[in-house]
């Protein structure tokens, strides 16, 4: 612990502590801008200067570790005139327009820490110069007239992203934040994941898509969870007038404020027609009808047909509804094809893994965090579990390798360190080879001494380079905290050998121990793992079904799915939006789409999360898991609510938390 | 005790300063009686005292030689010269045209517009003021007090005109106290 | 040798206007000349920009009617972008619309000509304005006040503040009207009916009482623009621009988009603002006027009840003819408020009204886009170009009293050689000069798209350049 005074205060606090940190944990406020506590201090603004006993000029207290003995003023006249100069020439540095800037009136930190500091006018004048305005992006500007050098948007961009688009390029006054060489930002490498946006002190970064919809004190905010994959990461939904304005991280929740371009802007795009009122097809013609008229045809229908049914939902929809999906077409009516829309293949493999060993092999997603080696393979991550790319790219500079392992082309091959390319459908023979490789160079990290399948052997499976298989080996035995991230492409295609492979190689290399799981799969979508947990995992088998049901909520359905209803006598469906399958249905029950459903999630390390909702729907519209309460009382099925106990009924890869 | 006479004037602004003193409803009437109202642009007074007055307030920033006059004039007249609004305080949305160049803006809008006729010519008359770069009123002559927003909050203005019919200087912090 | 009067500053009006009048040898007037001395320059420094900045940046042309360039602006985005506005959102700028022109008219006839009106323009120019007129008439005053407050607070609930709101955007709008606001606004319909009426009222008397003035101050000839209906009948929000000619009947009526197929602007050397005319007929043959007078020349009728028939019986003042007298200016102004307030009603009890369908967010990107309003002075034609990233390449803007250019340098002209005869300038002759500009309630910021200032005084000089007589207002 360390003792010091601040402002007269004797306060204590942990090692390593900075004076600003020591200040705030004690209510005393240090005006900021480039800090920020998502992300490492940099020191550049100036403003949180303090005086230090003993020290000749005033320092950053955000870079400054406390120390025993420390002596510190914050308040002293000296240094309210130095902050009022500092923020003079920051405002003189650029050109800075309050009036029409859309984060003026509250939501501008610079312009906000000139009013703390009681600033009525600038004591230098800008030299006018003109400096860029980056348009080139399609989801935010880059206005550099308004940017004040904090560097919080490289520092995101580095640190939770780990995509490395922005830097600086030249020096003193002609300091300029630029995208990779000074290009365009919308033609960089720039992954839209909007972080620097979602960081950015000034108006110098602006979303367009939310740009002059209203401030902060305008929105009402929600806390909630993505549902663009299973990741699950905590979002702010920022709304006005029942409209979302905008998708921020929860800085609270694990992925502490990170989001990728699905989760933060894709939701945003939204371009189908909303469906607001049931319709039943009458002499082929899909007519709008009333509630009660659909509910009415639709418990006639299922009534006659009740064990001639094929359901399938989305798992874009809430584990209440799922549950209740569940426990109304297969307990309550008996049906064997009840399923997602995932059908069990990214994660009936691992699923079955789980329950016949009895094992949850799998850890959580701050195993991944926190990994210095990252094997990763029959995923692209950067592709469907954006995130998951970003918690490894963003610890690469620090040390973390990465061995990717596809057949084809993968987003993150040229940030790997190895690429393994091996023949497709061969995942067993590369983890026999890796385990042969580990056991062969003599890093395995227990007693065993021979491998399943001899190396030879092995390489020649899959087609792989003995080189480029020794070197996997040892930099994953070799690391302290290895991981190993698996997905739909072994999930879809594996047998259970394939997942022994991989356990055995996770345990030789330390991965996996009594100790700890460095076993991970990204599964499908936003309820992937409860679909799983339910056994939703079986194909969609419709052959002689009668009807077909399929609860979709706001899901994009693919082609082969509704040509796959070609020879069903009926189908019915509960949507949001209009699409194919609408097009092909009997009867279209319209629902809630993801943010006007309350609800909870289950995402791929097993947590389960509550999200509000935050927007109500249009009239006409009934949630999800009403309509499937109403349908089951119709049917005088009476519907086992308690989802919770469902979810653990079997034993789940990873760990459930509740 | 005589009331504190108070001028003021706009100059390159859009008057909205001026509007938001005039949003301050019936309060107007409650300032007219705590100070002599002189010339402003609502008055038909058409400069300030030559005797001087007490309060000087003035809007817009300079960007023309008829603004400068202005400023001087009305620095030269006033015990305590108020810049008020953001174009007199900072230069403004006007001060955009230092960065596009002050020839350039007269081009554009005399010769080169898509809706001028072929008479398009940049005016320059004498009986018209010179262009020049655009300024904040600090940058041409002393000020006492800047009341900064655009337009300042009809309650700052009142707050303001209030304390220097009064004979104090207010106090710009908190709810008084906004650039946007 | 001819002596020079110089007016300056034009007070009362918004903007800075100076005025130089010409004298003959014998006393009378040769020529006066209305210089508008100020310039900003917002057609270029606006380039570089993106195009969604504009209903932020464009208020700031003017503090009186900022909501006029925020709509127009918010349309030309529009059509940019290639996102029409969902009706409620319409619906929704129109009423801020309405609560604009409340303001703006009711500000101008009771704060700005008002005191000429009421008080006389011979009347003592240190009382001859707002503060005088509270103390003169102070019921007035108070019901004027009123009238401004209930304009400028239709305009804060929907924007966030009364000058320079945020409110219209790219698509629509950024708010829904809540039930409770919409209560709160139809209280203030009655009171505020009735002041415009009396505004009216106050007019036609005053008309009755100076007729001799209404038919010499200024009487012009020439075409006349607004905004209409199909049916002809007035819209100060959206529709198609009509131009009649000086006899009334149509010459032309074109959307927005062909406003550079009829409208060029002529550049005079003593003036930074510019004279628009249809450019069929050249300049000056195809002048036209705008904002109250022109509007009510050139409508067919006006839709709502009060208004409708105060339109009527204003249209027969000149047996049929179009109403040239430059005074009656004060006159459309009060009906067109009338009309206003009876639109914000029928706006309140439209079923869409409380709707959050107020944003589009489909783009169909153009480039290119024209916005289009009847301002309280005047069409308003905001015209974008931007590049396909959206940074703004060409700004145009055309801006309402520029259109009344010709007629205000006219006005003064005529003003001039009508009052001021025998070499004696009286200051209440000046006064009327001032007058003939004020009549048209210029928004010279606008117009200008800049702002400056100048003193007044006036020096008579003989012959030989000796000053004779020094006339200064203090």
């Amino acid at each position: 612990m360390i003792n010091l005074t601040i402002n007269g205060k004797q306060i204590e606090v942990e090692d390593g502590t900075t004076v600003l940190n020591a200040a705030r944990q004690n209510d005393i406020k240090i005006p900021t801008l480039c800090d920020h506590k998502n992300l490492t201090p940099y020191g550049g603004c100036r403003l949180c200067v303090v005086e230090v006993k003993g020290m000749r000029v005033p320092i950053a207290s955000c870079t400054l570790p406390a120390s025993n003995g420390m002596v510190i003023e914050t308040e002293t006249d000296s240094l309210k005139k130095s902050r009022n100069i500092i923020l003079s020439l920051l405002f003189s540095e650029r050109n800075h327009f309050c009036p029409f800037c859309q984060v003026s009136g509250g939501d501008c930190e610079l312009q906000n820490a000139a009013y703390d500091e009681h600033m009525t006018h600038w004591q230098m004048q800008p030299q006018w110069t003109n400096f860029p305005v980056d348009t080139s992006h399609s989801r935010f500007i880059l206005d550099n007239n308004r940017c004040i050098l904090c560097r919080r948007c490289i520092r995101a961009c580095a640190e939770m992203s780990g995509n490395f688009t922005l830097g600086v390029e030249e020096r003193g006054s002609a300091t300029i934040v630029v995208a990779d060489t000074n290009v365009p930002l919308g033609e960089s490498t720039c992954v839209s994941c909007g972080s620097c946006v979602q960081v950015c002190p000034t108006g110098a970064l602006i979303d367009r898509s939310s740009a002059y919809l209203g401030h902060d004190k305008n929105m009402t905010v929600t806390r909630s969870v993505c549902r663009g994959c299973s990741l699950g990461c905590g979002i702010m939904i920022h709304t006005r007038d029942n409209r979302i304005v905008k998708i921020t991280g929860d800085y609270e929740n694990k992925n502490a404020g990170t989001l990728c371009e699905t989760g933060r802007y894709k939701t945003l795009d939204e371009k189908r027609t909303r469906l607001t009122t049931p319709m039943k097809r009458v002499a082929g013609q899909l007519t709008a009808t009333s509630w009660d008229d659909a509910l009415t045809i639709l418990a006639s229908n299922l009534t006659s047909n009740k064990n001639s049914i094929a359901a399938l939902a989305s798992t874009r929809l809430t584990v209440e509804s799922m549950a209740a999906f569940k426990s109304l077409f297969a307990d309550g009516l008996g049906n064997d094809v009840v399923t997602s829309i995932e059908e069990g293949r990214p994660t009936a493999l691992q699923a079955k893994y789980a329950e016949a060993n009895g094992e949850s092999i799998e850890g959580k997603l701050d195993t991944l965090r926190t990994a210095d080696c990252v094997l990763v393979i029959g995923a692209d991550l950067s592709e469907t579990h954006e995130v998951a790319s970003f918690y490894i790219k963003r610890n690469m500079p620090k040390g973390t390798r990465l061995i990717v392992v596809d057949p084809s082309e993968n987003g993150m091959d040229d940030l790997a360190n190895i690429n393994l390319k091996p023949k497709a459908g061969t995942d067993e023979a590369v983890f026999d080879a890796i385990e042969a490789a580990v056991i062969k160079e003599g890093l395995a990290r227990t007693d065993a001494k021979t491998s399943k399948v001899s190396l030879d052997v092995a390489l020649s499976a899959c087609g792989l380079a003995e080189e480029d298989v020794i070197a996997v080996a040892h930099m994953l035995a070799e690391a302290v905290a290895p991981v190993i991230v698996y997905g739909k492409g072994v999930s879809a295609f594996g047998g259970e050998a394939v997942m022994d492979a991989m356990v055995r190689v996770a345990k030789l290399t330390g991965a996996s121990d009594s100790e700890r799981r460095g076993i991970l799969s990204v599964k499908g979508e936003a309820n992937s793992l409860a679909a799983a947990q339910l056994k939703m995992d079986v194909p969609f088998d419709v052959k002689n079904r009668k009807v077909a049901y399929l609860a979709v909520g706001d899901d994009f359905v693919s082609k082969r799915l509704v040509k796959a209803l070609d020879d069903i006598p009926y189908v019915i469906v509960q949507a949001s939006y209009e699409s194919a399958l609408t097009e092909r249905a009997d009867l279209v029950l319209p629902v809630s789409i993801w943010a006007e459903e309350a609800g909870h999630a289950l995402n791929t390390e097993g947590r389960v999360q509550f999200a509000e909702a935050a927007l109500t729907g249009p009239e006409g519209v009934r949630s999800n898991l009403d309509l499937l309460n109403e349908v089951a009382k119709l049917l005088n099925v009476k519907l086992n609510d308690d989802w919770r106990t469902a979810l653990t009924a079997r034993t789940s890869v990873v760990e459930i938390e509740m | 005790m005589t009331k504190p006479k108070i001028s003021s004037d706009w100059m390159a602004g859009c008057s909205g300063c001026h509007m938001s003193l005039l949003d301050i409803d019936e309060r107007l009437l409650e300032i007219a009686e705590l100070a002599d109202i002189r010339a402003t642009p609502i008055t038909d007074l058409k400069e300030p005292d030559e005797s001087g007055v007490d309060v000087g307030i003035l809007e817009g920033g300079i960007n023309n030689s008829s603004n400068e006059e202005v400023a001087h004039r009305m620095r030269e007249r006033s015990k305590i010269l108020v810049a008020f609004g953001d174009c007199a305080v900072f230069g403004g949305v006007p001060a955009l045209r230092n960065m596009c160049g002050t020839q350039e803006a007269l081009q554009r809008a005399y010769v080169d517009i898509e809706s001028n006729d072929e008479s398009g010519k940049i005016p320059n008359d004498p009986e018209l003021a010179v262009m020049s770069n655009v300024r904040a009123l600090h940058e041409v002559v002393d000020v006492d007090l800047h009341v900064p927003g655009c337009p300042p909050d009809p309650d700052v203005i009142y707050y303001v005109l209030k304390e220097l019919a009064q004979g104090r200087m207010p106090e710009m912090k908190d709810e008084n106290l906004h650039w946007h | 040798m001819t002596q020079k009067i110089t007016i300056e500053p034009v007070t009362r009006i918004e903007g800075h206007a100076k005025v130089t009048i010409h004298m003959k040898d014998d006393g009378s007037v040769e020529h006066a000349y209305l210089h508008i001395n100020e310039f900003r320059g917002f057609e270029k420094f606006c380039e570089g920009r993106p195009y969604f900045e504009m209903p932020s940046i464009t208020p700031r042309i003017c503090g009186i009617c900022p909501v006029s360039h925020h709509l127009a602006a918010a349309k030309a985005a529009d059509a940019l972008q290639g996102s029409p506005a969902p009706r409620p959102a319409n619906l929704l700028r129109e009423l801020m619309h309405m609560g604009q022109v409340i303001q703006s008219n009711g500000m101008h006839f009771f704060e700005l000509s008002g005191p000429d009106l009421l008080l006389g323009f011979d009347a003592d120019p240190a009382l001859r304005n707002v503060i005088g007129l509270a103390h003169a008439a102070p019921e007035i005053a108070l019901k004027a006040v009123g009238l401004r407050r209930f304009g400028q607070e239709i305009i804060r609930t929907l924007g966030g503040r009364r000058i320079h709101p945020n409110f219209a955007v790219a698509g629509g709008v950024n708010k829904a009207l809540q039930a409770s606001e919409r209560e709160s606004i139809l209280t203030g319909i009655e009171a505020n009916l009735e002041t415009a009426k009396m505004g009216v009222s106050i007019m036609k008397d005053w008309a009755q009482r100076n007729m001799e003035d209404i038919n010499k101050f200024a009487v012009l000839k020439s075409g006349y623009m607004s905004i209409v209906n199909p049916d002809n009948s007035l819209n100060l929000y959206d529709g198609d621009i009509r131009l009649v000619d000086r006899t009334g009947k149509q010459l032309e009526k074109f959307p927005g988009s062909d406003y550079l197929e009829n409208i060029a602007e002529h550049v005079e050397n003593w003036s930074y603002l510019k004279f628009p005319y249809y450019k069929k007929m050249g300049f000056p043959e195809g002048v036209y006027r705008v904002g109250p007078l022109g509007r009510m020349n050139a409508v067919d009728s006006i839709s709502t009840p009060v208004a409708g028939e105060e339109h009527r019986i204003f249209k027969t003042l000149n047996n049929g003819d179009p109403i040239g007298q430059t005074l009656y200016f004060h006159y459309a102004r009060m009906i067109e408020v009338i009309f206003c307030i009876e639109r914000v009603v029928e706006l309140l009890d439209d079923p869409d009204i409380l709707s959050t369908d107020i944003l589009n967010t489909r783009k169909d990107y153009k480039g290119e886009g024209v916005g289009i309003l009847e301002a309280p002075r005047g069409t308003l034609i905001h015209h974008y170009q931007a590049d396909e990233t959206g940074k703004l390449t060409k700004v145009n803007l055309i801006v309402a009293t520029g259109h009344n250019n010709w007629a205000m340098t006219e006005a003064v002209d005529s003003v001039a050689k009508t009052y001021i005869v025998g070499g004696e300038v009286k200051e209440g002759m000046l006064n009327r000069v001032e007058a003939a500009v004020r009549a048209h309630d210029p928004c010279l910021s606008c117009s200008t798209h800049a702002v400056g200032q100048m003193p007044i005084q006036i020096e008579m000089l003989d012959p030989d350049g000796q000053v004779v007589k020094t006339i200064s207002r203090n």
